[in-house]
């Protein structure tokens, strides 16, 4: 049940007129409703996967107030370990556990060690990595007092298991999160409408660009040996943005259903094409996830080995983002793409330009040459790692760069895909880029256009929007992130 | 060290990291209302201060702290 799928669409009609209209009265029959919905959804993908899920809820719940009332320091340190154990578990069972067996298989052969460890058939629960990070945020935030611990068990069932957020984030922390849920929501026409316009907005860059940027990348991809490296340079330009339109595009659609529902999520993705270094672009990428990352992992190491200066700092950066690498999979091309983020960010440390936060064209209508120079830069950059990001193994993504990297790279293209929609495609991109650019310093990328459009010619723009979804929708994808 | 010492040696610290002085020194002050306090700039003050007051802080000490006000309480109870 994907949200562009006719099934989600029956669901959340019938969840948003049962929601307002009917279990409208307190905020606790909300809740009730919000809760059966929230594992509805999540069962119709598989209903085992319910039992990881409140089984998870059940235990930091009770957790979460044990360590609030113990004044006992070793106690609770047990009680917050005893949380992370089963969270970090989990996630090294089922996502991990195979990758760990074979790689042990890898360094046995190699050794000439006669030892083949059998893996297990494990399904991975999906939105696993996502609603994992929420349960031990939950724990650390009240060992550390930053939080209280609810005592009310459906307003924290639900905050692991929001519906819209459940599969593929944003990760919402409890802080934020939780505080909404306690509070009676009231319909709001104005949130609601921007709500829909987000999700409009996310529903194209999902079915538009990024479907069919997906029937231009995965030909070049499955077929990276026959190809010239100018394909292989324009496979690995679209997939770059391929993964942006599907994931922000994705973040957009739960951001705007959860605002039809009365609730704030966090801010996932704030343009990131147009920053200007590494560090910039990793405040604007994912953020919830970098967010999480930054508070859980990077600030403990950086404090950690804050007596060793900048090569303190490189090291608490590398294991970061190795460990943002790993999160996304069980595969060594995710933990070799965010070990180069992690490389990439050692010139900014050194030269001091870590923390000076540019805004491009802050009043102006284009950006400096200067600055274009850095948004091409850093494009580049991620563009590079995204090769990594897509190939099945390392040896895939070497003989990838192998291809591109050669004298072919200075042929014209061969493009597998069908060349009418590849046109189209490469138009809506652009499309999607000037839209994005206007709105740049919005929520979302059309959330003023109330403002400054007349209504004639905003139906016309929601028109077109959506007709392009409909004529030009590219055949239906997964979701990237689904896969994390 | 008087509290008023302890402000300024700190406004001191803000400023020569950040590199400007749009913010009052108010107990209330926390990292969202200073442009350019970030979880990287946030490292680079506390390690400073640690130096420059000579001080040990504990991370579970760090997590805790709110805002401005707590800081300020922190150091004066850990130069005590």
């Amino acid at each position: 049940m994907i949200f562009n799928s006719l099934e989600f669409s029956i669901f959340f009609l019938v969840f948003f007129l049962l929601y307002w209209f009917i279990f409208n009265s307190n905020v606790k029959i909300q809740n009730l409703l919000l809760l059966i919905s929230s594992y509805f959804f999540y069962a119709w993908w598989d209903w085992r996967f319910l039992f990881l899920i409140v089984g998870s809820s059940v235990l930091n719940y009770i957790l979460g107030i044990l360590i609030e009332r113990t004044s006992n320091l070793k106690y609770r340190r047990m009680l917050v370990y005893t949380g992370l154990l089963q969270g970090i578990g989990g996630l090294a069972y089922f996502k991990y556990f195979n990758f760990f067996i074979t790689s042990f298989n890898e360094v046995f052969q190699s050794l000439d060690i006669n030892g083949n460890l059998q893996t297990l058939n494990i399904i991975i629960p999906l939105g696993i990595s996502f609603f994992t990070f929420r349960t031990i945020s939950y724990v650390l935030d009240i060992d550390s007092g930053k939080i209280k611990a609810t005592r009310d068990w459906i307003v924290f069932f639900n905050y692991i298991s929001f519906f819209p957020t459940l599969i593929s984030g944003p990760i919402d922390k409890a802080k934020s999160f939780i505080p909404q849920l306690k509070k009676q929501r009231v319909f709001n026409y104005d949130q609601a409408i921007d709500g829909m316009r987000q999700i409009l907005w996310g529903l194209f860059k999902k079915i538009v660009i990024a479907d069919n940027c997906a029937a231009i990348t995965n030909p070049i991809f499955n077929n990276y040996q026959e190809l010239p490296g100018s394909s292989l340079l324009l496979g690995a330009f679209i997939y770059t943005i391929q993964i942006y339109a599907d994931f922000s595009g994705y973040s957009d659609m739960a951001i705007g259903f959860s605002r039809l529902i009365g609730f704030n999520v966090t801010k996932n993705f704030d343009y990131p094409f147009f920053a200007q270094n590494i560090a910039d672009f990793w405040r604007k990428w994912h953020i919830s996830l970098t967010a999480w990352m930054t508070e859980y992992v990077f600030t403990p190491f950086s404090f950690l080995f804050r007596d060793l200066g900048k090569i303190g700092l490189i090291l608490a950066i590398l294991i970061n983002f190795t460990i943002i690498g790993i999160w996304h999979g069980a595969n060594w091309t995710y933990v070799l793409f965010g070990f180069i983020h992690g490389l990439y960010f050692i010139p900014l440390v050194l030269s001091g330009k870590l923390n000076k936060k540019k805004i491009i064209a802050k009043d102006t209508l284009f950006p400096s040459y200067r600055e274009t120079l850095n948004v091409l830069g850093t494009f580049t950059l991620v563009m590079l790692t995204m090769v990594l990001f897509r190939a099945n193994t390392i040896g895939h993504a070497f003989y990838y760069f192998n291809g591109l990297f050669s004298k072919s790279l200075f042929s014209v293209p061969d493009i597998p895909s069908a060349k009418f929609m590849t046109l189209i495609t490469f138009l809506f991109i652009v499309l999607m880029f000037i839209i994005e650019w206007i709105g740049r310093k919005q929520e979302h990328a059309i959330a003023n256009i109330s403002l400054k459009w007349n209504t004639p010619m905003r139906w016309v723009f929601y028109y077109a929007l959506i007709l392009s979804v409909f004529w030009f929708g590219g055949q239906e994808q997964q979701f990237i992130y689904l896969q994390f | 060290m008087e509290k008023n010492e302890i402000v300024e040696k700190l406004r001191n610290i803000f400023i020569s990291i950040l590199e400007h002085d749009n913010f009052e020194m108010k107990n209330e002050l926390s990292a969202n209302d200073v442009e350019g306090w970030d979880s990287l700039t946030h490292m680079i003050i506390i390690t400073t201060i640690e130096k420059q007051f000579g001080v040990k802080f504990k991370l579970r000490e760090i997590n805790k702290l709110g805002n401005l006000g707590n800081l300020i309480e922190l150091v004066s109870l850990k130069i005590e």
